[in-house]
């Protein structure tokens, strides 16, 4: 190419490099806003770079490759790497086509007795930005006489590209993406690139219905640079806001709504049953605290309709219509108990953002796509530290809990607070005077409220079998459970009683806790990483190995009273093994509600008369 | 160099939209004016489905922040006015010091006006006693507001193509970039407590602004 020869040299080295550079800045600004798999990419390295050079932009830690048009992009990913390369020749014109990959449905021929509609994949090219540097073949007199420096050249280019990297987020395209990346399931769509020289001529129905934009020629002598989009107004064509799954987002402070039980408080969060994994694997009913799968009121921003599955058979907890969101399961109730189902009915009492607040380490650290249907991948469970952290915060609001406020203590990461969730709760309850139902109710919002890991369908289990004995078992092993979470400060301990007059109890599930650990711990497959699906799994556990203790309910509360409380404990957790899988009934619940009532006086009795209450922390 | 001049198109906002809204504006003209090296932040409104793009810079963020809250403050004094911000771009000119002034000026090279027009959140139609603010079934209320806040949102993305466009056509007038300034310096204008001084404070401005054919 010819550059005007009254231009110095170092100028026409240098619009030549303007013009050579501009087109792999067009393409790293549109594949970052367009391609999911490269917008990750770029954020991080952006984060990284912004928090290590603090205030401002620093020359040193900007590759000299990314300062090109003053806009520092971050690193380019390899396969741009490769495009910069291909495209050599500055004459070519640059055509980047952004396709949307979507499923379509073949119509079934008349000849197909069997209606079978086959979801295919089709692409349609949603946008196509076409970067060319137009360079006359002759040179016009006007253009050799002006004498055009590179710096308002490269002005005008500066200009253009924040025009387009502006435009980018304008276009409708853009919000598709971004969907697309914070998506975790496998939708069906995607958006993928195309990058050519030549471009195919778009079929014609896809033509009328998009619109061009075209930027302002920027003149570069002896030609010019020209930018230009084409690209589709509507695309709700696609149905993509019905399919793009939003990843689960895990509330913390997840509440009941107040319309189906008002007498219920349920300052529980919700996530603690989502992607828990229990002991008993088959056949759990998928449970999710995501906020996006439920219409309520607080909710923003996510509007998918929540799916309804089939719910387990309901023993207990009629009030609670059970709706899980698809996917994030491949657990099955065995037990049929009114476990998660309260939990959507639940809103959040007092977290002003319940969604947006709550942290989205599901989404980042889940690193397996979540099928939105069931049955199919494991949702990884959010880090025990985030997780208590967060529902640690939430027990400090006294304002929302009815129960009294607990100490500073009990939100500290302790070997009391996994124990005797259940019973403590049932305890709490019963003291302030609740009814039945609304006992039953709160039970599992403690449990909810309280631990991550227990689910408030469990209470339900809990309740139903004998009392006392369930008592012991159930702190025994939701200590066991703790084990995982030792290294944890910060776990909230719903049932530390520290500043409640049942310091007797923490006596007993202190020595519960030593010295069921050891032997739940060797019957229980809990691993060390899935804390919270221990907790879970063995409060579960304990729950449905429950029954037996009915029977030694008088045993166990004549233990109870004495002091080899410790055995006692053994002996029940032994026995609950056993009765992993059991329905129970509304009465079950019921009477053991009485029995629980029962322990709590006879505990209370002892510790008013002092029998040496410890504070457990 | 001539000054040019801007209209973006009116927007019928309500004051709890204000300052999404101008911060979404403000910060895209900015943005193609902030010539230095920056890296672009993207920030996504929370009322609208729109993401704006900012320079990055802090200070940049403080003054539109501080303008838009005094501006907020000025609507709340006087409500359902329709109300102009100006955003101007100027280079600074270090006048020859004489005996009279000694002061620095500043040249206008563009200007950019937001109209708004401020709605009040009572709904009750004009004419009717209050009585009938009750009478307003609540959904036809939010589906009112529902669908003017949609109209909003496609307004506020015409407003924002709109100076893209005219950030792209008119490139000429914009000042080289010197070595060590990130953004062109420019100021915010809000309306001032009548609209006499504001009438004056252009009337300064346009003194100010070294237009040739008033200071030759």
């Amino acid at each position: 190419m010819d550059f005007p020869e009254n231009l110095p040299s170092e100028d026409v080295g240098r619009l030549e490099q303007i013009v050579s550079h501009f087109f792999p800045k067009a393409l790293h600004i549109v594949l970052n806003s367009r391609i999911p798999s490269l917008q990750s990419r770029g954020r991080t390295r952006e984060r990284c770079l912004s928090s290590s050079s603090g205030a401002g932009l620093n020359n040193n830690n900007v590759r000299k490759s990314d300062k090109w048009f003053n806009l520092v992009m971050g690193d380019r990913p390899a396969a741009l790497e490769k495009l910069h390369s291909w495209h050599r020749n500055i004459l070519d014109s640059m055509i980047i086509d952004i396709i949307l990959v979507h499923p379509t449905t073949t119509i079934p021929t008349h000849d197909d007795d069997h209606h079978h509609h086959d979801v295919r994949s089709a692409e349609t090219v949603i946008e196509r930005w076409v970067v060319q540097y137009e360079n006359p073949l002759i040179m016009s007199p006007q253009s050799s006489e002006s004498v055009t420096r590179y710096q308002k050249v490269y002005k005008k280019s500066i200009i253009m590209l924040r025009s387009l990297y502006a435009q980018t987020r304008l276009l409708p395209a853009y919000r598709v993406s971004r969907q697309l990346s914070s998506s975790l399931a496998s939708s069906g769509y995607d958006l993928v690139y195309k990058v050519s020289s030549f471009s195919d001529i778009l079929s014609g129905p896809v033509t009328e219905t998009m619109k061009e934009f075209r930027f302002a020629p920027v003149d570069v002598p002896p030609g010019r640079l020209c930018a230009s989009v084409t690209y589709r107004s509507d695309l709700s064509d696609f149905n993509l806001d019905t399919h793009i799954t939003l990843p689960p987002r895990i509330i913390t402070d997840y509440v009941g709504s107040p319309a189906t039980d008002p007498m219920r408080f349920f300052p529980s969060p919700g996530k603690s049953i989502e992607g828990t994994s229990f002991i008993g694997r088959a056949g759990r009913p998928p449970l999710t605290g995501s906020s996006a799968e439920r219409p309520h009121s607080w909710t923003s921003g996510f509007h998918r309709p929540p799916a309804q599955f089939p719910t387990p058979n309901q023993s207990f907890s009629p009030a609670h219509s059970h709706q899980f969101s698809p996917g994030l399961h491949d657990f099955h109730w065995s037990r049929t108990d009114g476990f998660g189902g309260d939990s959507h009915q639940l809103s959040p009492p007092f977290s002003p953002s319940g969604s947006p607040s709550t942290p989205r380490y599901i989404s980042g650290s889940n690193s397996p796509r979540i099928n939105v249907r069931p049955g199919t991948a494991p949702v990884t469970i959010p880090s025990s530290a985030t997780f208590n952290r967060y529902v640690s915060s939430n027990f400090s609001e006294p304002s929302r809990n009815p129960l009294p406020p607990f100490s500073p203590k009990s939100t500290r990461r302790s070997p009391s607070s996994q124990d005797s969730l259940p019973g403590i709760a049932l305890y709490r309850s019963s003291r302030s005077g609740e009814s039945p139902s609304g006992l039953m109710n709160q039970y599992p919002a403690q449990k909810l409220s309280k631990d991550s890991k227990y689910d408030s369908g469990r209470f339900s289990g809990l309740l139903s079998s004998s009392g006392s004995p369930r008592f012991g078992f159930s702190r025994s092993p939701s200590r066991l459970s703790s084990q995982d979470d030792l290294d944890d400060p910060d776990c909230s301990c719903p049932f530390d009683f520290d500043d409640v007059d049942e310091s007797g109890l923490q006596y007993s599930q202190s020595l519960d806790r030593r010295k069921a650990s050891s032997s739940i711990s060797q019957s229980l497959p809990i691993g060390r990483k899935s804390s919270q699906d221990a907790a879970v799994g063995v409060l579960v556990h304990m729950l449905k190995t429950a029954p037996p203790l009915r029977q030694d309910s008088s045993t166990y509360m004549a233990s109870m009273s004495g002091v080899q409380r410790e055995g006692s404990v053994s002996v029940s957790v032994s026995g609950t093994e056993s009765e992993f899988s059991m329905a129970r009934s509304t009465s079950d619940a019921l009477e053991e509600l009485r029995n629980y009532k029962q322990l709590k006086d006879l505990l209370l009795s002892k510790s008013k008369s002092g029998s040496g209450a410890t504070r457990v922390h | 160099m001539n000054c040019e001049v801007c209209q973006l198109k009116e927007l019928e906002v309500e004051s709890f939209e204000i300052r999404e809204v101008l911060r979404c504006i403000l910060h895209t003209i900015v943005f193609h004016r902030a010539l230095g090296l920056i890296r672009p932040k993207d920030i996504d409104l929370e009322l609208f489905e729109i993401t704006y793009v900012q320079c990055g810079e802090i200070e940049v963020e403080k003054k539109i922040d501080e303008k838009v809250d005094q501006f907020i403050s000025w609507i709340e004094k006087h409500p359902n006015k329709k109300s102009q911000i100006c955003l101007s771009f100027y280079e600074v000119k270090s006048k020859q010091p004489s005996w009279f002034t000694n002061k620095i000026e500043r040249l206008y090279w563009e200007q950019w006006y937001i109209n708004l027009n401020v709605l009040q959140p009572t709904k009750a139609p004009v004419g009717k006693s209050h009585h009938s603010k009750l009478v307003m079934d609540p959904g036809e209320a939010s589906e009112e507001r529902s669908s003017r806040r949609t109209l909003l949102e496609q307004s506020l993305q015409e407003v924002l193509f709109q100076i893209i466009k005219f950030v792209n056509e008119k490139k000429d007038h914009v000042p080289p970039i010197n070595d060590g300034v990130i953004y062109c310096p420019f100021e915010i204008t809000i309306p001032s407590s009548s609209d006499s001084a504001f009438g004056m404070d252009m009337f300064k401005r346009i003194l100010h602004s070294g237009h040739p054919s008033m200071l030759g």
